[in-house]
């Protein structure tokens, strides 16, 4: 067993919110260690291929899905530097208002511990940080906030044929909002639409964590290490303050590494794991769960692909994979029909042959001779578009351990998820409403996907009260305050919007408040 | 010209490490096939069944080394797999998935049709294929038979078109951002 210099932070998981924690921290003068349980990849290691691509996501330990639906743990997350976002597609619309208060004005959901004015100021600053491109204008649904600094990506033939559809409905579209590059910004250069962003973007045009933050924290001294498993966060011997971390190394030898605050940014399921997986007998429910709420409220938008074939060339393997153009037309909550909670449409999405969102699975029935038709016809001639929906907070959908074991003792993770009768309705909506838009844009033929889940939310959710929440608005174990924790496991509800720039900005506000109030926070504990 | 292994990976779009009498080669799965490396965790019998229900699935899977493809890559740690099954919520090691897939098409096959999957014929194997799709194989003892579809489906898909040649067939550009100097 190796026991380690300590540091000033120690960070679990090297993904979006590590990356931001990391650079806060790192320019604040604080010694920062990030350790990633994955291989330390670099861009020029981003293969233009969506068979390559699985590299980048989850693989192990395994998570075991149980319930009605899945979260697709696999899909979504990441493995390796980057995480997550380091296939994302950077689609980064912001949280409006309401989405933080809706049970103060519904009656449903949950209230988060901050408005949306204590964030807005930290969605400017990263958004001014990684460059992002779009039209604040155009964009009529968008909450107040600064201008892009960057000019919208430019639309080609499948957003401007599906852009057909919306106006004959009058519906609205913009240009979609996004972590991409349209211009060369701060020594970048721009985007070129090829649109293997979630193979991964080896250009830096795409901001994932590699891009802006973990540069900017290495440059200030933070030293990234790969292949080490943390397992489990270290307490002293009342229970009160984390002392740092055991992990294993590629070599499977235990570590500890000592540190004054411990940052926990290993992406939704293995937050909550790794906080179950240290329980001791001050926190025998596990670390951060007196209020008996870790693992519980878990969240996955729901989503549905409308496909469809037009007489047109689409050129649907141009531009980028999350879509041209966007629509939150049917966000406001309490308008959509029976169902409760917000929609939004991200229109012609970039599209290759293979892989789950690829062509031939548009069409999962197909085999032999027809799929070899349909996969040349729809190479040219698809349109697709994804509408994603709310998913209201349930404590009953959650994360637990399985009394299976990973190679090293510790149990896996295995979550419960079962969609409510709100996003459920709102799914149909979705779906009815996206082939209507599809035929009004003139496909000859047109048809969804089953339901889906993107990003993953919940089983740390931050707010006011110790007693129904895991940590406070800054992201702070109520229990053990030098535990923070990381990424989009802390948010209280999940709107229909991507999660990873509310990841950033959430991140950022708690770093810099920290950083700034340090000994109070974190040293006099 | 000394290819490295980052170069002859934009060159094919999918080569892979296939080692043979403890000499490490980089093969694409085409290449694997026409010269015949052995397989390593696959049976020949499991070869066969792979091969024929993949290019029944998608004719060319079985030429563009379907068979090489997944018994490579069932040997990978998890997390570095390049296989579609990674998506779904199948524990590893996958390669039980594999085997009990292939012995129950096998099985099915006997019991529709009196003989094994790499002797049915063409519209034979659609109907067999139907039935797995919609989960109707009586007395089928191994993973659901949608999802063996959907598997088998898939890797045939990738191996046909995810290639860079799979898209010089479809005729839309390949888009790499490093441009490859030639296609494999």
């Amino acid at each position: 067993m190796g026991k380690a210099e300590k540091v000033d932070v120690v960070i679990v998981g090297c993904g979006a919110a590590g990356s931001v924690y990391a650079a806060i921290f790192a320019e604040a003068g604080k010694r920062v260690l990030a350790l990633e349980k994955g291989p330390g990849r670099k861009l020029t290691d981003l293969y233009s291929s969506q068979i390559w691509a699985r590299r980048l996501k989850w693989g192990a330990p395994h998570v075991f899905e149980e319930g009605k639906d899945s979260i697709w743990y696999n899909f979504n997350a990441g493995h390796g530097y980057g995480g997550a976002a380091i296939h994302h597609y950077g689609v980064w619309p912001r949280y409006h208002p309401e989405d933080l208060q809706e049970r103060t004005l519904y009656g449903k959901g949950l209230d988060w511990p901050v408005e949306y004015d204590q964030i807005r100021h930290y969605y400017d600053q990263v958004q001014e940080d990684v460059g992002m491109s779009g039209d604040a204008e155009k964009e009529i649904w968008r909450p107040p906030g600064a201008p892009y600094p960057l000019p919208p990506l430019p639309v080609f033939e499948h957003g401007n044929i599906l852009a057909k559809g919306f106006t004959a409905l009058d519906m609205h579209t913009s240009p979609i909002p996004v972590a991409i590059l349209s211009q060369d910004y701060k020594g970048r250069p721009a985007c070129i639409y090829d649109s293997w962003c979630d193979a991964g973007c080896p250009t830096g045009a795409l901001a994932n964590p590699l891009v802006e933050y973990f540069p900017r924290a290495t440059q200030a001294g933070a030293v990234m290490q790969s292949d080490s498993y943390v397992s489990r966060v270290l307490l002293d011997r009342q229970g009160t303050r984390a002392t740092g971390v055991e992990y294993f190394d590629g070599k499977g030898e235990r570590h500890e590494q000592p540190a004054d605050a411990v940052v926990i940014a290993a992406f939704t399921v293995e937050n909550s794991r790794i906080l179950l997986n240290s329980a001791n007998d001050k926190h025998a429910g596990g670390l951060g769960n007196s209020s008996g709420a870790l693992g519980q409220y878990l969240m996955s938008h729901p989503a549905v692909t409308i496909f469809g074939m037009f007489r047109e060339d689409t050129r649907c393997y141009l531009g980028i994979t999350g879509g041209q153009l966007f629509n939150q037309d049917p966000f406001a909550k309490e308008k959509n029909k029976d169902a409760f909670g917000s929609r939004q449409w991200e229109i012609g999405l970039g599209t290759k042959p293979n892989d789950l969102l690829g062509i031939a699975m548009s069409r999962a029935d197909l085999f032999g001779d027809d799929l070899h038709k349909f996969v040349k016809q729809g190479s040219r001639h698809l349109g697709v578009m994804v509408g994603v929906c709310e998913c209201l907070p349930d404590k009953t959908n959650r994360i637990e351990l399985s009394n299976k074991q990973d190679k090293f003792g510790m149990p896996l993770a295995r979550v419960t998820f079962n969609l409510d009768d709100n996003g459920r309705g709102l799914w149909h909506q979705a779906a009815e409403e996206g082939l209507e838009i599809f035929k009004a844009a003139g496909a000859t033929e047109a048809w969804h996907s089953p339901p889906g889940g993107q990003h993953i939310m919940g089983g740390t959710i931050m707010g006011k009260d110790r007693e129904t929440s895991v940590t406070n608005e800054y992201a702070q174990l109520h229990d053990v305050p030098n535990v923070i924790i990381g990424g989009p496991s802390v948010f209280p509800t999940a709107s229909c919007v991507n999660s990873t720039f509310m990841a950033h900005a959430v991140a950022m506000r708690s770093a810099q408040h920290i950083a700034k109030h340090w000994n109070q926070l974190i040293i006099a504990l | 010209m000394t290819l490295s292994r980052r170069n002859f990976i934009k060159q094919s779009g999918l080569a892979l490490t296939f080692t043979v009498a403890g000499k490490t080669m980089l093969l694409t799965p085409r290449q694997a096939r026409a010269g015949n490396i052995p397989f390593a965790v696959l049976t020949p019998e499991e070869v066969s069944a792979l091969e024929t229900i993949c290019d029944h699935l998608l004719p060319g899977a079985r030429e563009n080394g379907v068979a090489h493809f997944v018994d490579q890559q069932l040997t990978v740690d998890p997390n570095d797999s390049l296989l579609f099954i990674k998506y779904f919520n199948v524990e590893p090691p996958h390669v039980d998935f594999y085997k009990s897939a292939l012995k129950e098409i096998n099985l099915l096959s006997e019991s529709i049709y009196g003989k094994g999957i790499t002797a049915i014929d063409k519209a034979e194997a659609e109907k067999l294929i139907e039935t797995l799709r919609d989960g109707k194989a009586a007395d089928w003892n191994g993973p659901p038979s949608p999802l063996a579809y959907h598997i088998l489906r898939n890797d045939a898909v990738d191996v046909v078109y995810g290639t860079m040649e799979g898209f010089e067939a479809l005729d839309i550009p390949y888009l790499a951002h490093i441009t490859p100097p030639r296609t494999w």
